[in-house]
């Protein structure tokens, strides 16, 4: 029973194949937070879009997937920043709203007026360096920051070498760093 | 770095409700993909070196079907022919095994959904968090047949059965020289209607 309990990532795909049901427990583990992490991105409504084909995706791909990898995070990461990539317009478009506005459209409202100030201070200077960032940089380091993956994970969803990654994620740093700078 | 963790950070992961619609689409895609089992044309292939068909029709008045009670409790249904489905239910009810069998031109499924499963086998329903922690295999719908590759056999083990549920059947044999038959089999739920199978194009 225990080993049912905490079956990993990849047994519950290989588990898919002859059951595709099961697939669902890999949706109801990983979507609320690959949401989180769209629309952190995209904005709430284009990240259900890219949550739901992510997931059907992944399913209809599921007898490809590298049962050597118990955690299927990064597969899934991949397939959604691919999908991101796609929306490119809808997340400048966002980064565009916020430098305007100062509102995320995802975010809980209700925080403290001075915290606000003080984070909009620090967000507004982000928001236009993640702007300027090549997709690719931008890709790599919010997998990094947002999604929490590591080097290793990040080089296995975009399907890059990790020394890309590093190399991807320093510059993507240096300009936000530049970025900060100016904004203070 | 952390000033970029922290932003935004108050974007709260999705609930429920926020996934709702992307959940039905998978579901949805599931459900066109039942589990069904394919068995394998075993002696077929350890026979013939080129691909063989052999096709389930003969006319060598064999019968289409026989149903076997063995000492064990299990039940062994012997499928020569897909015909006669209506035949093979009433045999099967001499055992006291309630059942709906379609038989299936090659390529095709009955259109769904006919009945309400007992388990999330047959899609119609998404699983509890404790049937997938106990794990898809217990689920008794798959557990109330084994299919016995040699001789078109299918095994029944009524253990799993429990008291008027309807053991639903769909039978297909695509012609095809590696698969023998494409079988679904699913327990609906106790005192629940089957429709009648049409067949689509699957």
């Amino acid at each position: 029973m225990t080993s049912q309990v905490d079956a990993d990532d990849a047994t519950l795909i290989g588990r898919s194949l002859d059951d595709p049901e099961v697939f669902a427990a890999l949706f109801d583990r990983h979507a609320p937070l690959l949401h989180r992490y769209a629309a952190r991105r995209l904005g709430p409504s284009e990240a259900e879009d890219v949550v739901a084909d992510t997931f059907l995706a992944a399913f209809q791909r599921r007898g490809d997937y590298d049962r050597g990898r118990p955690d299927a995070r990064p597969w899934l990461y991949g397939i959604a920043s691919n999908l991101i990539g796609k929306r490119r317009r809808a997340e400048t478009a966002l980064y565009r709203a916020y430098i305007r506005s100062g509102v995320h459209p995802a975010e809980i409202p209700g925080a403290q007026v001075e915290d606000r100030l003080d984070t909009l201070a620090v967000n507004r200077p982000l928001a236009r360096a993640l702007l300027a960032l090549k997709p690719a940089d931008r890709d790599v380091l919010l997998l990094v920051a947002w999604a929490e993956l590591s080097y290793q994970e990040v080089a296995a969803a975009l399907a890059i070498p990790p020394g890309t990654v590093a190399s991807r994620l320093n510059r993507a740093r240096i300009q936000i760093r530049h970025a900060l700078e100016e904004g203070d | 770095m952390d000033a970029l963790k922290a932003m935004w950070e108050t974007v709260p992961p999705a609930t429920p409700d926020d996934l709702a619609r992307a959940r039905r689409r998978l579901i949805e895609e599931m459900g066109g993909r039942r589990r069904l089992i394919t068995v394998p044309r075993l002696l077929v292939a350890a026979a013939a070196a080129a691909a063989v068909v052999i096709p389930l029709i003969n006319g060598l008045g064999t019968p289409a079907y026989a149903v076997t009670k063995n000492p064990d409790g299990t039940i062994t249904v012997t499928v020569n022919e897909l015909r006669d489905p209506a035949g093979l239910e009433a045999e099967l009810r001499s055992v006291g095994i309630k059942a709906d069998v379609s038989f299936l031109a090659p390529h095709t499924r009955c259109a769904g959904p006919r009945f309400a499963g007992v388990d999330p086998s047959y899609g119609t329903r998404p699983h509890t968090e404790a049937e997938l922690k106990w794990g898809a295999e217990h689920w008794r719908s798959l557990q109330v047949i084994k299919a016995i590759p040699a001789g078109h056999r299918i095994g029944i083990h009524p253990e799993y059965i429990r008291p008027d549920e309807t053991l639903v059947l769909e039978i297909r044999d695509d012609q095809n020289p590696k698969v023998l038959w494409t079988l679904g089999a699913w327990l609906a739920e106790a005192g629940t209607p089957v429709k009648p199978c049409t067949p689509v194009k699957d």
